[in-house]
């Protein structure tokens, strides 16, 4: 099993992690705090869906900001896209969210990470479960098992503030093959009938998929949001190895 | 819950483990010297501070310390890390 372990990594390639200058192609505002960033990158080497890259800003006076943010895009699409949401203290987020325009350049580094990855090949089935900004790399998830035309069960529980903190909505909308639910922590449009607290054991149990099915699990949001997530499906009976986790920090969702 | 969790995971550190290791680290497996447990580098905590600081997930115990100086890094390693770093 060791052997094995060690043979599979021995297979990786060398991590690419040179600094490249790209060039950002196209902006998009996903919500009133977030935007997505795309990104010309000659000679991409390809990620994996989950995986992230660092950017690094430098201002005139040579003072440089680094930060780690996931890949929103699809190892299929010919551009790489990243959603960063805008945090008020933040020294990075503000500028990516906020000032950057079409034909700006920054640095970024990566693919990065062998951790939080799922491909089509691992199979499934498939629970994701984000709290606010944390969708974006399950979003590169779904966004891959589409593009590969998988029938791997997928479901999408996500954790919100409201409907118009939700990134990706209206493509969330088109994946009818994936079982998607919403939590909304705050505030709620009329006549909503989906959750509204924050993810506990029984809104886990009611999602699946059920530990007999054993689901490839991934979690990703501010760390508080991850401990809850985590502890209820261990609670649940999820073999802590199936769960596959990501932090960001504490933010709140 | 709290809200002010002031650690993040491993995943957070790939880039500078790369740089510092030569190669991606964060789904190698580490066991703790302390509880016997294995995880993933990338699912221990990250403390960030002046430096920054990997403790096993299960028993908190330290597992890496790095140290940017302004020419190096300065590493600290602790417990089996198993890692297997391919060659150009």
């Amino acid at each position: 099993m060791e052997r094995a372990a060690l043979l599979e990594r021995l297979s990786l390639p060398r991590a690419p992690i040179r600094w490249r200058t790209v060039t950002a192609s196209e902006v998009i505002d996903e919500t009133a705090q977030a935007r997505t960033i795309v990104l010309d990158v000659p000679d991409w080497p390809g990620h994996a869906a989950g995986q992230h890259v660092d950017v690094r800003l430098t201002a005139e006076d040579g003072y440089q900001a680094q930060r780690s943010y996931s890949i929103a895009s699809a190892p299929e699409d010919a551009r790489v896209a990243l959603t960063v949401e805008r945090l008020e203290d933040g020294e990075v987020s503000p500028y990516l969210a906020g000032e950057l325009r079409v034909g700006d350049e920054i640095e970024i580094r990566g693919p990065i990470g062998g951790h939080f990855t799922w491909r089509v090949q691992d199979g499934g089935p498939l629970l994701l479960i984000g709290g606010g900004s944390g969708l974006v790399p399950l979003m590169a998830m779904l966004r891959h098992r589409a593009a590969q035309g998988s029938d791997v069960e997928a479901r999408l529980l996500l954790s919100a503030r409201s409907l118009d903190d939700v990134f990706y909505r209206d493509e969330l909308a088109g994946l009818d093959d994936v079982a998607i639910h919403y939590t909304l922590t705050r505030s709620r449009p009329e006549g909503w009938t989906g959750y509204a607290r924050r993810v506990d054991a029984e809104m886990l149990a009611e999602v699946g998929a059920a530990p007999s099915e054993r689901p490839l699990v991934f979690v990703c949001g501010p760390t508080a949001f991850v401990e809850q997530v985590a502890d209820g499906l261990v609670a649940l009976g999820h073999p802590p190895d199936a769960i596959h986790t990501e932090r960001f920090g504490p933010t709140g969702s | 819950m709290s809200e002010k969790a002031l650690w993040l995971d491993g995943n957070g550190l790939a880039g500078l483990l790369v740089e510092v290791f030569g190669a991606e680290m964060t789904a190698v497996r580490r066991r703790c010297q302390s509880c016997g447990q294995r995880h993933a580098i990338g699912s221990h905590r990250l403390y960030r501070g002046a430096g920054d600081v990997l403790r096993c997930p299960n028993c908190g115990d330290l597992a890496l310390r790095i140290a940017a100086l302004p020419d190096r890094h300065l590493v600290e390693v602790r417990g089996t890390w198993r890692m297997a770093v391919p060659r150009d």
